[in-house]
């Protein structure tokens, strides 16, 4: 085994990218997943990566640029942030229409106004019913992994679907963290190449992206959630098949960690889960049977696995790190799906949110704290106050 | 787990409706019968042969190559399945030779049929 070196998450991306050896890459400026395209634009330099690199005149044109690279059955590759996601959204439902698997790195950045640029989960949270594959990484090993498992998925025959890798603006992104890169022989073994469905072709014609009549459009979108039923048990295959190439332990779709026991836990999905697994420990020096769930996919939703792993947990706290103003619960948007997902149990876990991490700032070990007062003081009183608490507001 | 909880369902797209995947269509082709596109016009052009000259403007002017020039008849001959009835070859039309006349002026109108196509 390789040994680890300290990567950041956006190198990390970068060698994920390099590793699955895509050949277009389509770039446009934004910080923090600017640091990406930088690397990738070395590697190119370097002679390092045998790819196409372009630069996009802004991210509507990156999206249009690695689609046509798709159709002509090139792996393609090109990613954002914050504004810059929201930018190219046009783009987003014909990717998934018309079945070109691209890789969208994200490094997360909070949307405007007036132009914050801290990290916040909204702005890849925004594109999330658009049938893309969607997904958080909480370390740059896991930015890394989660690029080559993404292509996996979204190249396979029973999915052909784009993906959004996304990491954590500068919390995943800009800090160095131990990576350990595969060998090449245990990606090939992986990943096999592209193998493009009708792609653009001088000798057999075909045409892309036409329009289509409006009784063809429900076939469609039934074709598309037919595809998402099935995507599950290839996340299931890839991740089992990833854990043991590269000798890895992921839970294919809820990172659960002292669970079994826990009579309070927290929902939560990238770069705060770090803090809040140093947090949970501290909580059960404490006395406090706390766990936590950490999601890694949220297209497609792991309903049942949700309902599996939290069912017997007596209040959650969802941590919530993008927006949903005006809501059902007014405050995030992971609290509407896992109440939705908890709906059908017998007896349903409380549930309330926190919104912290917007905006780029950190959640403490010391919210956390307040927290597990919130949903101890729950369990106690066999009810939720409120369905959302601001944190430090 | 005790319960069992409900399940996502299946989902059965009837043969005759389901759409090439990721639509992608073989090409070139004159007409893409898969994706006809006129169901939605409400008039369509109707042509006057004595007044057209062929000056071809409608054909440089359609959006969707709806007009074409039949060589040998030496007439302009118009697309129905792919005409939206945008209008423009009737405003373009440089001799008056064509009139926008509702759809339900005909028995195959568009409006009229309980299927698109």
């Amino acid at each position: 085994m390789a040994k680890a070196k300290m990567l950041t998450g956006c190198r990390a991306a970068a060698e994920g990218a390099k590793a699955a050896e895509v050949e277009v890459i389509c770039s446009y400026p934004i910080r923090p997943y600017t640091a990406i395209m930088m690397e990738l634009a070395k590697m190119v330099a370097n002679g390092e990566l045998n790819a196409e690199f372009v630069h996009g005149e802004g991210e509507h044109a990156q999206l249009s640029v690695v689609l046509g690279a798709c159709a002509a059955g090139a792996r393609a590759y090109t990613g954002s942030s914050g504004v810059g996601v929201t930018y190219a959204m046009e783009l987003y439902s014909p990717m998934a229409g018309g079945r070109y698997p691209v890789q969208m790195t994200i490094a997360d950045r909070t949307l405007d106004p007036p132009g914050d640029f801290g990290s916040e989960h909204t702005d890849a949270m925004c594109t999330r019913d658009n049938g893309w594959l969607l997904g958080w990484a909480c370390s740059p090993q896991e930015v890394y992994d989660n690029t080559l498992i993404a292509y996996r998925v979204g190249e396979d025959h029973r999915v052909m679907l784009p993906q959004m890798v996304c990491q954590d603006g500068y919390f995943i992104s800009h800090i160095p963290d131990k990576v350990t890169l595969g060998e090449m022989s245990q990606v090939k073994e992986f990943l096999p190449p592209y193998r493009p469905i009708g792609p653009l072709s001088l000798t057999h014609p075909v045409s892309h992206g036409p329009q289509i009549r409006p009784d063809q459009g429900a076939p469609m979108d039934a074709m598309r959630a037919q595809t998402f039923l099935a995507v599950p048990k290839v996340i299931e295959e890839a991740t089992a098949d990833f854990n043991r190439i590269f000798g890895r332990n992921y839970d294919p779709f809820v990172e659960q960690y002292k669970l079994a026991d826990a009579e309070i836990a927290f929902f939560i999905m990238g770069a705060h889960s770090n803090t809040c697994r140093t947090a949970v420990d501290r909580l059960r020096k404490q006395g406090v049977k706390a766990g936590m769930a950490r999601l890694r996919w949220v297209r497609p939703w792991p309903t049942h696995q949700l309902a599996t792993a939290l069912g017997h947990v007596k209040a959650i706290g969802v941590v919530e790190t993008s927006t949903s103003y005006g809501g059902a619960m007014r405050g995030g948007n992971l609290i509407h799906e896992l109440r939705a997902s908890l709906y059908d149990l017998d007896e349903r876990p409380l549930v309330t949110s926190f919104m912290g991490g917007l905006g780029g700032e950190t959640i403490w070990p010391a919210d956390f704290d307040n927290m597990a007062k919130v949903l101890t003081q729950a369990v106690k009183e066999k009810k939720v106050r409120n369905y959302v608490q601001w944190l430090g507001m | 787990m005790a319960k069992e909880l409900p399940g996502y369902g299946t989902i059965d797209v009837p043969k005759d409706r389901v759409v090439p995947f990721g639509a992608v269509t073989p090409a070139p082709v004159c007409q893409q019968d898969l994706f006809q596109t006129s169901n939605w016009r409400i008039v369509r052009p109707v042509k006057d042969d004595e007044k057209c000259t062929r000056c071809l403007i409608c054909y440089l002017s359609c959006p969707d190559a709806c007009w074409v020039y039949k060589e040998e008849e030496d007439v302009m001959e118009w697309v129905n399945n792919f005409c939206k009835g945008c209008q423009i070859c009737i405003q373009e039309c440089p001799s008056g030779a064509l009139t926008a006349v509702p759809e339900l002026d005909f028995p195959d109108g568009v409006a009229r049929l309980d299927k698109p196509f």
